[in-house]
Protein backbone atom coordinates (compact mmCIF):
# COMPACT_ATOMS: atom_id res chain seq x y z
CA UNK A 1 0.00 0.00 0.00
CA UNK A 2 1.35 3.41 -0.99
CA UNK A 3 1.28 6.37 1.34
CA UNK A 4 -0.40 8.54 -1.28
CA UNK A 5 -1.98 7.91 -4.63
CA UNK A 6 -3.41 10.37 -7.14
CA UNK A 7 -5.25 8.86 -10.04
CA UNK A 8 -5.94 11.18 -13.00
CA UNK A 9 -6.72 14.10 -10.70
CA UNK A 10 -8.05 17.25 -12.32
CA UNK A 11 -9.43 20.40 -10.80
CA UNK A 12 -11.13 23.24 -12.61
CA UNK A 13 -12.12 26.33 -10.66
CA UNK A 14 -15.00 28.32 -12.03
CA UNK A 15 -15.80 31.93 -11.38
CA UNK A 16 -17.78 34.79 -12.82
CA UNK A 17 -21.42 34.81 -13.88
CA UNK A 18 -22.71 31.24 -14.24
CA UNK A 19 -19.17 29.94 -13.80
CA UNK A 20 -18.11 31.05 -17.28
CA UNK A 21 -14.50 31.72 -16.32
CA UNK A 22 -12.65 28.50 -15.86
CA UNK A 23 -9.18 28.00 -14.43
CA UNK A 24 -7.65 24.59 -14.81
CA UNK A 25 -5.57 24.26 -11.67
CA UNK A 26 -4.66 20.60 -12.07
CA UNK A 27 -4.69 18.43 -15.18
CA UNK A 28 -4.77 14.65 -15.11
CA UNK A 29 -2.23 14.22 -12.33
CA UNK A 30 -1.25 10.64 -11.62
CA UNK A 31 1.27 10.14 -8.87
CA UNK A 32 2.18 7.59 -6.23
CA UNK A 33 4.32 8.22 -3.19
CA UNK A 34 5.79 5.33 -1.27
CA UNK A 35 6.00 5.01 2.48
CA UNK A 36 9.02 6.54 4.14
CA UNK A 37 9.76 8.90 1.24
CA UNK A 38 10.44 12.61 1.41
CA UNK A 39 8.64 13.82 -1.67
CA UNK A 40 8.69 17.41 -2.84
CA UNK A 41 6.36 19.19 -5.18
CA UNK A 42 7.86 22.09 -7.09
CA UNK A 43 6.42 24.56 -9.50
CA UNK A 44 6.06 28.27 -10.16
CA UNK A 45 3.22 30.23 -8.57
CA UNK A 46 -0.12 28.97 -9.84
CA UNK A 47 1.34 25.62 -10.91
CA UNK A 48 -1.26 23.68 -8.92
CA UNK A 49 0.91 22.56 -5.99
CA UNK A 50 -1.40 23.86 -3.28
CA UNK A 51 -4.47 22.56 -5.11
CA UNK A 52 -2.85 19.13 -5.19
CA UNK A 53 -2.15 19.19 -1.44
CA UNK A 54 -5.61 20.53 -0.70
CA UNK A 55 -7.24 17.75 -2.70
CA UNK A 56 -5.20 15.19 -0.79
CA UNK A 57 -6.40 16.74 2.46
CA UNK A 58 -9.99 17.00 1.21
CA UNK A 59 -9.99 20.79 1.50
CA UNK A 60 -10.75 20.95 -2.21
CA UNK A 61 -12.93 18.52 -4.14
CA UNK A 62 -11.41 17.19 -7.39
CA UNK A 63 -13.36 17.80 -10.60
CA UNK A 64 -12.37 14.37 -11.90
CA UNK A 65 -10.12 11.57 -10.72
CA UNK A 66 -9.53 10.20 -7.28
CA UNK A 67 -6.93 10.19 -4.54
CA UNK A 68 -6.19 8.05 -1.53
CA UNK A 69 -4.23 8.44 1.68
CA UNK A 70 -2.83 5.28 3.27
CA UNK A 71 -5.30 3.24 1.27
CA UNK A 72 -8.41 5.21 2.19
CA UNK A 73 -10.21 7.64 -0.13
CA UNK A 74 -9.30 11.21 0.82
CA UNK A 75 -12.98 12.06 1.31
CA UNK A 76 -13.09 9.68 4.29
CA UNK A 77 -12.26 11.66 7.48
CA UNK A 78 -10.56 8.55 8.92
CA UNK A 79 -7.94 8.90 6.19
CA UNK A 80 -6.73 12.01 8.01
CA UNK A 81 -6.34 10.28 11.37
CA UNK A 82 -2.71 9.40 10.61
CA UNK A 83 -1.65 12.54 8.80
CA UNK A 84 -0.22 15.86 9.94
CA UNK A 85 -0.44 19.13 8.06
CA UNK A 86 1.38 22.42 8.30
CA UNK A 87 -0.44 24.85 5.99
CA UNK A 88 1.22 27.87 4.45
CA UNK A 89 0.26 31.09 6.29
CA UNK A 90 -1.59 29.18 8.97
CA UNK A 91 -3.41 31.14 11.65
CA UNK A 92 -3.75 29.72 15.12
CA UNK A 93 -6.33 31.39 17.35
CA UNK A 94 -4.51 34.29 19.00
CA UNK A 95 -6.22 33.73 22.35
CA UNK A 96 -4.51 30.35 22.83
CA UNK A 97 -1.04 29.81 24.24
CA UNK A 98 1.43 27.57 22.42
CA UNK A 99 0.63 24.76 24.81
CA UNK A 100 -3.12 25.22 24.37
CA UNK A 101 -2.73 25.16 20.57
CA UNK A 102 -1.11 21.75 20.77
CA UNK A 103 -3.58 20.37 23.30
CA UNK A 104 -6.62 21.78 21.43
CA UNK A 105 -5.60 20.68 17.94
CA UNK A 106 -4.21 17.43 19.33
CA UNK A 107 -7.61 16.67 20.84
CA UNK A 108 -9.15 17.21 17.39
CA UNK A 109 -6.97 14.40 16.04
CA UNK A 110 -8.12 12.03 18.76
CA UNK A 111 -5.04 12.19 21.02
CA UNK A 112 -6.06 12.50 24.67
CA UNK A 113 -5.08 12.57 28.31
CA UNK A 114 -1.53 11.80 29.46
CA UNK A 115 -0.40 10.93 25.91
CA UNK A 116 -1.44 14.40 24.71
CA UNK A 117 0.33 16.09 27.63
CA UNK A 118 3.51 14.09 27.05
CA UNK A 119 3.57 14.75 23.31
CA UNK A 120 2.88 18.46 23.86
CA UNK A 121 5.91 18.80 26.14
CA UNK A 122 8.08 16.63 23.89
CA UNK A 123 7.19 18.51 20.69
CA UNK A 124 7.53 21.98 22.20
CA UNK A 125 11.02 20.94 23.26
CA UNK A 126 11.80 19.51 19.84
CA UNK A 127 10.90 22.73 18.01
CA UNK A 128 12.62 24.88 20.63
CA UNK A 129 9.45 26.52 21.98
CA UNK A 130 9.52 25.22 25.53
CA UNK A 131 10.09 28.68 27.04
CA UNK A 132 7.15 30.10 25.09
CA UNK A 133 4.60 27.44 25.98
CA UNK A 134 2.58 29.72 28.29
CA UNK A 135 2.67 32.75 25.98
CA UNK A 136 -0.32 33.57 23.77
CA UNK A 137 0.41 32.90 20.12
CA UNK A 138 -0.63 36.42 19.11
CA UNK A 139 2.77 37.46 20.51
CA UNK A 140 4.69 34.95 18.40
CA UNK A 141 6.93 35.93 15.49
CA UNK A 142 6.50 34.33 12.06
CA UNK A 143 9.34 31.93 12.71
CA UNK A 144 7.90 30.90 16.06
CA UNK A 145 4.51 30.31 14.43
CA UNK A 146 6.21 28.02 11.92
CA UNK A 147 7.90 26.04 14.69
CA UNK A 148 4.62 25.74 16.56
CA UNK A 149 2.89 24.78 13.31
CA UNK A 150 5.36 21.97 12.79
CA UNK A 151 4.78 20.74 16.35
CA UNK A 152 1.03 20.90 15.73
CA UNK A 153 1.41 18.83 12.58
CA UNK A 154 3.27 16.17 14.57
CA UNK A 155 0.98 16.05 17.60
CA UNK A 156 -0.77 12.82 16.53
CA UNK A 157 2.50 11.08 15.56
CA UNK A 158 1.39 11.00 11.90
CA UNK A 159 2.49 8.49 9.30
CA UNK A 160 2.25 11.06 6.52
CA UNK A 161 3.25 14.66 6.98
CA UNK A 162 2.28 17.49 4.62
CA UNK A 163 4.43 20.58 4.95
CA UNK A 164 3.65 23.70 2.96
CA UNK A 165 6.60 26.11 3.05
CA UNK A 166 7.79 24.83 6.45
CA UNK A 167 10.85 27.09 6.61
CA UNK A 168 9.01 30.25 5.59
CA UNK A 169 10.11 33.05 7.95
CA UNK A 170 12.51 30.80 9.85
CA UNK A 171 16.12 31.93 10.34
CA UNK A 172 19.02 29.85 8.89
CA UNK A 173 19.67 28.06 12.18
CA UNK A 174 15.99 27.27 12.53
CA UNK A 175 15.91 26.03 8.91
CA UNK A 176 18.71 23.61 9.64
CA UNK A 177 16.88 22.44 12.76
CA UNK A 178 13.74 21.82 10.72
CA UNK A 179 15.76 19.90 8.11
CA UNK A 180 17.20 17.78 10.92
CA UNK A 181 13.69 17.12 12.23
CA UNK A 182 12.64 16.01 8.75
CA UNK A 183 15.59 13.62 8.52
CA UNK A 184 14.77 12.20 11.95
CA UNK A 185 11.17 11.69 10.87
CA UNK A 186 12.28 10.00 7.68
CA UNK A 187 14.55 7.72 9.71
CA UNK A 188 11.49 6.86 11.80
CA UNK A 189 9.73 5.75 8.59
CA UNK A 190 7.44 8.76 8.12
CA UNK A 191 6.36 9.88 4.69
CA UNK A 192 6.85 13.59 4.10
CA UNK A 193 5.18 15.59 1.37
CA UNK A 194 6.95 18.90 1.00
CA UNK A 195 5.88 22.04 -0.81
CA UNK A 196 8.61 24.65 -0.88
CA UNK A 197 9.97 27.48 -2.96
CA UNK A 198 13.42 27.06 -1.42
CA UNK A 199 14.85 24.64 -3.96
CA UNK A 200 18.22 24.42 -2.21
CA UNK A 201 16.39 23.14 0.86
CA UNK A 202 14.34 20.69 -1.18
CA UNK A 203 17.51 19.37 -2.79
CA UNK A 204 19.06 18.72 0.61
CA UNK A 205 16.25 16.60 2.02
CA UNK A 206 14.13 15.13 -0.78
CA UNK A 207 14.23 11.58 -2.10
CA UNK A 208 12.00 12.35 -5.07
CA UNK A 209 10.77 15.53 -6.64
CA UNK A 210 7.87 16.32 -8.96
CA UNK A 211 7.71 19.46 -11.06
CA UNK A 212 4.32 20.92 -11.91
CA UNK A 213 3.50 23.77 -14.25
CA UNK A 214 0.07 25.05 -15.23
CA UNK A 215 -1.44 22.05 -13.46
CA UNK A 216 0.53 19.51 -15.51
CA UNK A 217 3.15 17.15 -14.17
CA UNK A 218 6.30 17.91 -16.16
CA UNK A 219 8.75 15.57 -14.52
CA UNK A 220 9.09 13.30 -11.53
CA UNK A 221 12.20 11.54 -10.29
CA UNK A 222 14.97 11.46 -7.74
CA UNK A 223 17.03 14.60 -7.19
CA UNK A 224 19.91 12.88 -9.03
CA UNK A 225 17.71 12.08 -12.01
CA UNK A 226 16.46 15.63 -12.22
CA UNK A 227 19.79 17.35 -11.77
CA UNK A 228 21.99 15.15 -13.95
CA UNK A 229 22.13 16.55 -17.47
CA UNK A 230 22.10 14.20 -20.46
CA UNK A 231 24.34 16.34 -22.63
CA UNK A 232 26.95 18.12 -20.50
CA UNK A 233 30.25 16.63 -19.37
CA UNK A 234 33.06 18.11 -17.37
CA UNK A 235 36.47 16.99 -18.65
CA UNK A 236 39.37 17.50 -16.27
CA UNK A 237 42.76 18.09 -17.93
CA UNK A 238 46.33 18.89 -17.01
CA UNK A 239 47.45 22.32 -18.14
CA UNK A 240 45.36 24.75 -20.20
CA UNK A 241 42.93 24.19 -23.03
CA UNK A 242 44.54 25.01 -26.42
CA UNK A 243 42.65 27.75 -28.29
CA UNK A 244 42.87 25.76 -31.54
CA UNK A 245 41.07 22.86 -29.86
CA UNK A 246 38.19 25.09 -28.77
CA UNK A 247 37.69 26.40 -32.30
CA UNK A 248 37.83 22.93 -33.81
CA UNK A 249 35.62 21.28 -31.17
CA UNK A 250 32.99 24.02 -31.23
CA UNK A 251 32.41 23.29 -34.90
CA UNK A 252 31.84 19.57 -34.26
CA UNK A 253 29.75 19.44 -31.01
CA UNK A 254 26.99 21.50 -29.37
CA UNK A 255 29.38 23.63 -27.35
CA UNK A 256 32.68 23.74 -25.53
CA UNK A 257 33.53 26.06 -22.66
CA UNK A 258 37.02 26.24 -21.24
CA UNK A 259 37.41 26.67 -17.48
CA UNK A 260 40.23 26.86 -14.95
CA UNK A 261 40.37 23.15 -14.19
CA UNK A 262 39.23 21.77 -17.53
CA UNK A 263 36.37 22.23 -19.93
CA UNK A 264 32.64 21.66 -20.24
CA UNK A 265 31.43 19.97 -23.38
CA UNK A 266 27.79 19.90 -24.46
CA UNK A 267 27.34 16.96 -26.77
CA UNK A 268 24.43 15.29 -28.52
CA UNK A 269 25.50 11.72 -27.63
CA UNK A 270 28.35 9.53 -26.39
CA UNK A 271 30.12 9.26 -29.82
CA UNK A 272 30.25 13.07 -29.87
CA UNK A 273 31.84 13.01 -26.41
CA UNK A 274 34.46 10.58 -27.75
CA UNK A 275 35.10 12.98 -30.61
CA UNK A 276 35.92 15.70 -28.06
CA UNK A 277 38.23 13.34 -26.15
CA UNK A 278 39.97 12.29 -29.41
CA UNK A 279 40.44 15.94 -30.34
CA UNK A 280 41.95 16.73 -26.93
CA UNK A 281 44.38 13.85 -27.30
CA UNK A 282 45.22 14.96 -30.83
CA UNK A 283 46.18 18.32 -29.33
CA UNK A 284 48.41 16.50 -26.81
CA UNK A 285 46.22 17.30 -23.79
CA UNK A 286 46.37 14.88 -20.87
CA UNK A 287 42.85 13.98 -19.56
CA UNK A 288 42.44 13.44 -15.80
CA UNK A 289 38.66 12.89 -15.48
CA UNK A 290 35.35 12.79 -17.38
CA UNK A 291 32.16 13.41 -15.42
CA UNK A 292 28.56 13.88 -16.34
CA UNK A 293 27.72 17.39 -15.22
CA UNK A 294 25.07 18.01 -12.58
CA UNK A 295 22.94 21.09 -12.33
CA UNK A 296 21.59 22.38 -9.09
CA UNK A 297 17.93 21.57 -8.62
CA UNK A 298 17.20 25.23 -9.18
CA UNK A 299 18.99 25.23 -12.53
CA UNK A 300 17.18 22.08 -13.62
CA UNK A 301 13.88 23.52 -12.48
CA UNK A 302 14.36 26.81 -14.32
CA UNK A 303 15.58 24.95 -17.41
CA UNK A 304 12.52 22.72 -17.43
CA UNK A 305 10.05 25.53 -16.87
CA UNK A 306 11.74 27.69 -19.54
CA UNK A 307 11.57 24.85 -22.06
CA UNK A 308 7.90 24.32 -21.19
CA UNK A 309 7.14 28.01 -21.72
CA UNK A 310 9.00 28.00 -25.04
CA UNK A 311 7.20 24.91 -26.26
CA UNK B 1 -15.02 13.01 21.96
CA UNK B 2 -13.79 15.00 18.96
CA UNK B 3 -17.07 16.88 18.97
CA UNK B 4 -16.45 17.76 22.61
CA UNK B 5 -12.97 19.05 21.70
CA UNK B 6 -14.54 21.40 19.12
CA UNK B 7 -17.13 22.59 21.66
CA UNK B 8 -14.37 23.23 24.21
CA UNK B 9 -12.31 25.17 21.68
CA UNK B 10 -15.37 27.25 20.76
CA UNK B 11 -16.06 28.02 24.42
CA UNK B 12 -12.43 29.13 24.79
CA UNK B 13 -12.85 31.36 21.74
CA UNK B 14 -15.98 32.98 23.19
CA UNK B 15 -14.39 33.31 26.63
CA UNK B 16 -11.72 35.47 24.98
CA UNK B 17 -14.32 37.95 23.70
CA UNK B 18 -15.18 41.10 25.62
CA UNK B 19 -18.83 40.91 24.49
CA UNK B 20 -19.43 37.85 26.63
CA UNK B 21 -18.11 39.64 29.70
CA UNK B 22 -20.14 42.76 28.90
CA UNK B 23 -23.26 40.58 28.77
CA UNK B 24 -22.34 38.91 32.07
CA UNK B 25 -21.48 42.31 33.56
CA UNK B 26 -24.83 43.82 32.57
CA UNK B 27 -26.58 40.76 34.06
CA UNK B 28 -24.65 41.21 37.31
CA UNK B 29 -25.49 44.91 37.55
CA UNK B 30 -29.19 44.23 36.91
CA UNK B 31 -29.25 41.42 39.49
CA UNK B 32 -27.50 43.54 42.15
CA UNK B 33 -29.78 46.48 41.34
CA UNK B 34 -32.87 44.26 41.66
CA UNK B 35 -31.59 42.81 44.94
CA UNK B 36 -31.22 46.33 46.37
CA UNK B 37 -34.47 47.64 44.88
CA UNK B 38 -37.04 44.95 45.64
CA UNK B 39 -38.00 43.45 48.96
CA UNK B 40 -41.10 42.06 50.59
CA UNK B 41 -41.64 41.79 54.31
CA UNK B 42 -44.16 39.45 55.82
CA UNK B 43 -46.84 40.82 58.14
CA UNK B 44 -49.87 39.17 59.68
CA UNK B 45 -52.04 40.83 57.05
CA UNK B 46 -49.87 39.74 54.14
CA UNK B 47 -46.71 40.93 52.39
CA UNK B 48 -45.54 44.50 52.17
CA UNK B 49 -43.64 45.13 48.98
CA UNK B 50 -41.10 47.92 48.85
CA UNK B 51 -39.13 49.38 45.93
CA UNK B 52 -35.97 51.31 46.77
CA UNK B 53 -37.11 51.35 50.41
CA UNK B 54 -40.49 52.92 49.62
CA UNK B 55 -43.68 50.86 50.06
CA UNK B 56 -45.13 50.03 46.67
CA UNK B 57 -48.63 49.55 48.03
CA UNK B 58 -50.17 51.21 51.06
CA UNK B 59 -51.57 47.96 52.43
CA UNK B 60 -50.02 44.49 52.63
CA UNK B 61 -51.00 42.16 49.78
CA UNK B 62 -51.97 38.48 50.01
CA UNK B 63 -49.53 35.72 49.00
CA UNK B 64 -51.10 35.02 45.55
CA UNK B 65 -50.92 38.75 44.70
CA UNK B 66 -47.27 38.77 45.78
CA UNK B 67 -46.56 35.75 43.55
CA UNK B 68 -48.30 37.52 40.67
CA UNK B 69 -46.28 40.68 41.32
CA UNK B 70 -42.98 38.74 41.41
CA UNK B 71 -43.88 36.95 38.17
CA UNK B 72 -44.56 40.27 36.48
CA UNK B 73 -41.18 41.52 37.67
CA UNK B 74 -39.49 38.35 36.45
CA UNK B 75 -41.24 38.61 33.10
CA UNK B 76 -39.97 42.16 32.74
CA UNK B 77 -36.41 41.12 33.53
CA UNK B 78 -36.59 38.07 31.25
CA UNK B 79 -37.89 40.33 28.45
CA UNK B 80 -34.89 42.59 28.97
CA UNK B 81 -32.60 39.58 29.01
CA UNK B 82 -34.15 38.34 25.77
CA UNK B 83 -33.36 41.65 24.06
CA UNK B 84 -29.85 41.60 25.53
CA UNK B 85 -29.27 38.06 24.35
CA UNK B 86 -30.51 38.88 20.87
CA UNK B 87 -28.20 41.91 20.68
CA UNK B 88 -25.08 40.80 22.53
CA UNK B 89 -25.50 37.06 22.04
CA UNK B 90 -25.72 37.32 18.26
CA UNK B 91 -22.96 39.92 18.28
CA UNK B 92 -20.65 37.65 20.30
CA UNK B 93 -21.34 34.41 18.48
CA UNK B 94 -21.87 35.54 14.87
CA UNK B 95 -18.12 35.31 14.20
CA UNK B 96 -17.72 31.69 15.31
CA UNK B 97 -18.29 30.14 11.89
CA UNK B 98 -16.76 32.91 9.68
CA UNK B 99 -13.62 32.93 11.88
CA UNK B 100 -13.31 29.17 11.52
CA UNK B 101 -13.64 29.47 7.75
CA UNK B 102 -10.88 32.06 7.39
CA UNK B 103 -7.96 31.14 5.16
CA UNK B 104 -5.19 29.65 7.26
CA UNK B 105 -7.58 28.57 10.00
CA UNK B 106 -9.98 26.41 8.02
CA UNK B 107 -7.02 24.38 6.68
CA UNK B 108 -6.04 23.49 10.23
CA UNK B 109 -9.54 22.33 11.12
CA UNK B 110 -10.41 20.46 7.94
CA UNK B 111 -7.11 18.56 7.86
CA UNK B 112 -8.14 16.86 11.10
CA UNK B 113 -10.07 13.59 11.05
CA UNK B 114 -13.42 15.31 11.47
CA UNK B 115 -16.41 15.37 9.13
CA UNK B 116 -17.34 18.89 8.08
CA UNK B 117 -20.86 18.61 9.52
CA UNK B 118 -19.33 17.53 12.83
CA UNK B 119 -17.10 20.58 12.85
CA UNK B 120 -20.11 22.84 12.23
CA UNK B 121 -22.13 21.03 14.90
CA UNK B 122 -19.30 21.50 17.42
CA UNK B 123 -19.19 25.22 16.65
CA UNK B 124 -22.99 25.44 16.89
CA UNK B 125 -23.13 23.63 20.23
CA UNK B 126 -20.26 25.73 21.58
CA UNK B 127 -22.11 28.94 20.67
CA UNK B 128 -25.39 27.80 22.20
CA UNK B 129 -23.61 26.52 25.33
CA UNK B 130 -21.82 29.85 25.88
CA UNK B 131 -25.05 31.83 25.57
CA UNK B 132 -26.85 29.19 27.63
CA UNK B 133 -24.41 29.77 30.49
CA UNK B 134 -25.15 33.50 30.34
CA UNK B 135 -28.91 32.88 30.33
CA UNK B 136 -28.65 30.47 33.26
CA UNK B 137 -26.42 32.87 35.16
CA UNK B 138 -28.98 35.64 34.87
CA UNK B 139 -32.13 33.62 35.42
CA UNK B 140 -30.79 31.48 38.27
CA UNK B 141 -29.48 34.73 39.76
CA UNK B 142 -32.90 36.34 39.37
CA UNK B 143 -34.54 33.29 40.93
CA UNK B 144 -32.22 33.54 43.95
CA UNK B 145 -32.66 37.33 44.25
CA UNK B 146 -36.45 37.17 44.15
CA UNK B 147 -36.51 34.13 46.41
CA UNK B 148 -34.32 35.72 49.05
CA UNK B 149 -35.82 39.23 48.85
CA UNK B 150 -39.52 38.34 48.56
CA UNK B 151 -39.76 34.73 49.75
CA UNK B 152 -41.29 33.70 46.40
CA UNK B 153 -39.30 30.78 44.94
CA UNK B 154 -40.91 30.52 41.53
CA UNK B 155 -39.72 27.44 39.57
CA UNK B 156 -41.18 28.76 36.30
CA UNK B 157 -38.06 30.89 35.97
CA UNK B 158 -36.00 27.71 35.51
CA UNK B 159 -38.30 26.59 32.69
CA UNK B 160 -37.95 30.07 31.18
CA UNK B 161 -34.18 29.59 31.15
CA UNK B 162 -34.55 26.37 29.15
CA UNK B 163 -37.04 28.03 26.78
CA UNK B 164 -34.69 30.96 26.16
CA UNK B 165 -31.76 28.65 25.46
CA UNK B 166 -34.00 26.75 23.06
CA UNK B 167 -35.02 30.02 21.37
CA UNK B 168 -31.42 31.09 20.95
CA UNK B 169 -30.59 27.62 19.62
CA UNK B 170 -33.26 27.99 16.91
CA UNK B 171 -32.00 31.44 15.96
CA UNK B 172 -28.39 30.25 16.02
CA UNK B 173 -29.23 27.63 13.38
CA UNK B 174 -30.00 30.56 11.08
CA UNK B 175 -26.87 32.45 12.22
CA UNK B 176 -24.76 29.36 11.48
CA UNK B 177 -26.23 29.13 8.00
CA UNK B 178 -25.61 32.82 7.25
CA UNK B 179 -22.06 32.56 8.65
CA UNK B 180 -21.29 29.54 6.46
CA UNK B 181 -22.81 31.18 3.43
CA UNK B 182 -21.23 34.63 3.71
CA UNK B 183 -18.03 33.71 5.63
CA UNK B 184 -18.12 37.24 7.01
CA UNK B 185 -18.88 38.22 10.61
CA UNK B 186 -20.16 41.74 9.90
CA UNK B 187 -22.51 40.51 7.16
CA UNK B 188 -23.75 37.73 9.43
CA UNK B 189 -24.56 40.21 12.19
CA UNK B 190 -26.27 42.66 9.82
CA UNK B 191 -28.37 39.97 8.12
CA UNK B 192 -29.36 38.41 11.46
CA UNK B 193 -30.38 41.77 12.93
CA UNK B 194 -32.23 42.60 9.73
CA UNK B 195 -34.13 39.36 10.11
CA UNK B 196 -34.76 39.79 13.84
CA UNK B 197 -35.71 43.43 14.05
CA UNK B 198 -37.25 44.13 10.64
CA UNK B 199 -38.22 41.03 8.70
CA UNK B 200 -39.41 38.56 11.34
CA UNK B 201 -40.94 40.70 14.07
CA UNK B 202 -42.52 43.75 12.42
CA UNK B 203 -43.14 42.29 8.95
CA UNK B 204 -43.67 38.51 8.87
CA UNK B 205 -45.16 37.99 12.36
CA UNK B 206 -47.57 40.89 11.78
CA UNK B 207 -47.98 40.32 8.06
CA UNK B 208 -51.76 40.81 8.16
CA UNK B 209 -51.33 44.41 9.28
CA UNK B 210 -48.19 45.15 7.25
CA UNK B 211 -47.20 43.13 4.18
CA UNK B 212 -50.69 41.89 3.28
CA UNK B 213 -51.86 45.50 2.99
CA UNK B 214 -49.58 45.98 0.02
CA UNK B 215 -51.41 43.50 -2.17
CA UNK B 216 -54.28 41.05 -2.14
CA UNK B 217 -52.60 38.90 -4.78
CA UNK B 218 -52.82 35.24 -3.74
CA UNK B 219 -49.36 34.32 -5.01
CA UNK B 220 -47.81 37.28 -3.17
CA UNK B 221 -49.57 36.34 0.06
CA UNK B 222 -48.60 32.69 -0.33
CA UNK B 223 -44.95 33.70 -0.73
CA UNK B 224 -45.17 35.89 2.38
CA UNK B 225 -46.80 33.02 4.29
CA UNK B 226 -44.07 30.72 3.02
CA UNK B 227 -41.38 33.04 4.34
CA UNK B 228 -43.17 33.25 7.68
CA UNK B 229 -43.06 29.48 8.02
CA UNK B 230 -39.55 29.20 6.59
CA UNK B 231 -37.79 31.36 9.19
CA UNK B 232 -37.75 30.67 12.96
CA UNK B 233 -40.79 32.35 14.54
CA UNK B 234 -38.92 34.23 17.22
CA UNK B 235 -41.82 36.62 18.02
CA UNK B 236 -44.21 33.71 18.48
CA UNK B 237 -41.80 32.01 20.85
CA UNK B 238 -41.19 35.26 22.72
CA UNK B 239 -44.94 35.64 23.30
CA UNK B 240 -45.12 32.02 24.47
CA UNK B 241 -42.21 32.49 26.88
CA UNK B 242 -43.81 35.64 28.33
CA UNK B 243 -47.13 33.83 28.75
CA UNK B 244 -45.41 30.90 30.45
CA UNK B 245 -43.57 33.20 32.83
CA UNK B 246 -46.78 35.06 33.69
CA UNK B 247 -48.27 31.76 34.78
CA UNK B 248 -50.65 31.33 31.84
CA UNK B 249 -51.48 27.76 30.92
CA UNK B 250 -52.92 28.19 27.43
CA UNK B 251 -49.56 28.64 25.70
CA UNK B 252 -49.31 28.23 21.92
CA UNK B 253 -46.41 25.82 21.42
CA UNK B 254 -46.68 25.75 17.61
CA UNK B 255 -44.07 28.53 17.10
CA UNK B 256 -41.62 26.48 19.17
CA UNK B 257 -42.05 23.41 16.95
CA UNK B 258 -41.87 25.55 13.81
CA UNK B 259 -38.72 27.33 15.03
CA UNK B 260 -37.10 24.02 15.92
CA UNK B 261 -37.75 22.65 12.43
CA UNK B 262 -36.67 25.90 10.79
CA UNK B 263 -33.48 26.19 12.89
CA UNK B 264 -32.63 22.56 12.15
CA UNK B 265 -33.25 23.07 8.42
CA UNK B 266 -31.04 26.16 8.33
CA UNK B 267 -28.28 24.34 10.24
CA UNK B 268 -28.46 21.42 7.80
CA UNK B 269 -28.39 23.91 4.92
CA UNK B 270 -25.19 25.33 6.38
CA UNK B 271 -23.72 21.83 6.69
CA UNK B 272 -24.51 21.11 3.03
CA UNK B 273 -22.90 24.41 1.96
CA UNK B 274 -19.81 23.60 3.99
CA UNK B 275 -19.59 20.09 2.59
CA UNK B 276 -19.68 21.32 -1.00
CA UNK B 277 -17.29 24.23 -0.65
CA UNK B 278 -13.62 24.26 -1.67
CA UNK B 279 -11.15 25.96 0.66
Amino acid sequence: MHALECDHLSKTYTSGVRGRREIQALQDLTLTIGRGEIFSLLGPNGAGKTTCVKILLSLVHPTTGSASLLGLPVSNPHARRRIGYLPENHRFPGYLTGEQVLSSFGALTGVRGPELATRTTQLLGMVGMQDWRKVKVKRYSKGMMQRLGLAQALINDPEVLFLDEPTDGVDPVGRKEIRDVLRTLKAAGKTIFLNSHLLSEVELVSDRVAILDHGKLLKVGTVDELTTTDSSYHIGIEGTVPAAFVTEATARVLGVTAGADGLTARVADVPALNTVIDLLRAHGVSITSVQKQRNTLEESFIDLITREVQS
Amino acid sequence: MTLLAIVRLTLRELASKATMYILAGISTVVLIGTAFAVSASQTDAGSLVTMFGQPLMEVPIPQDALVHFVRQMQAGLAGGLFTGIMLFGVFATAGIVPDMLERGTVDLYLSKPIARWELLLGKYLGGVAAIGVNILYFLVGAWLVFGMRTGVWDPTLMLTALIMIFMFGCLFGLVTFIGTWTRNTATTIVLTFLFLFIIEGPLLAHRESTLFRLSENTIYRTVIDGLFYLFPQISGMQAGAAAQLSGQTDIDWKPFLQAFLSGTAFFLGGAVLLKKRDF
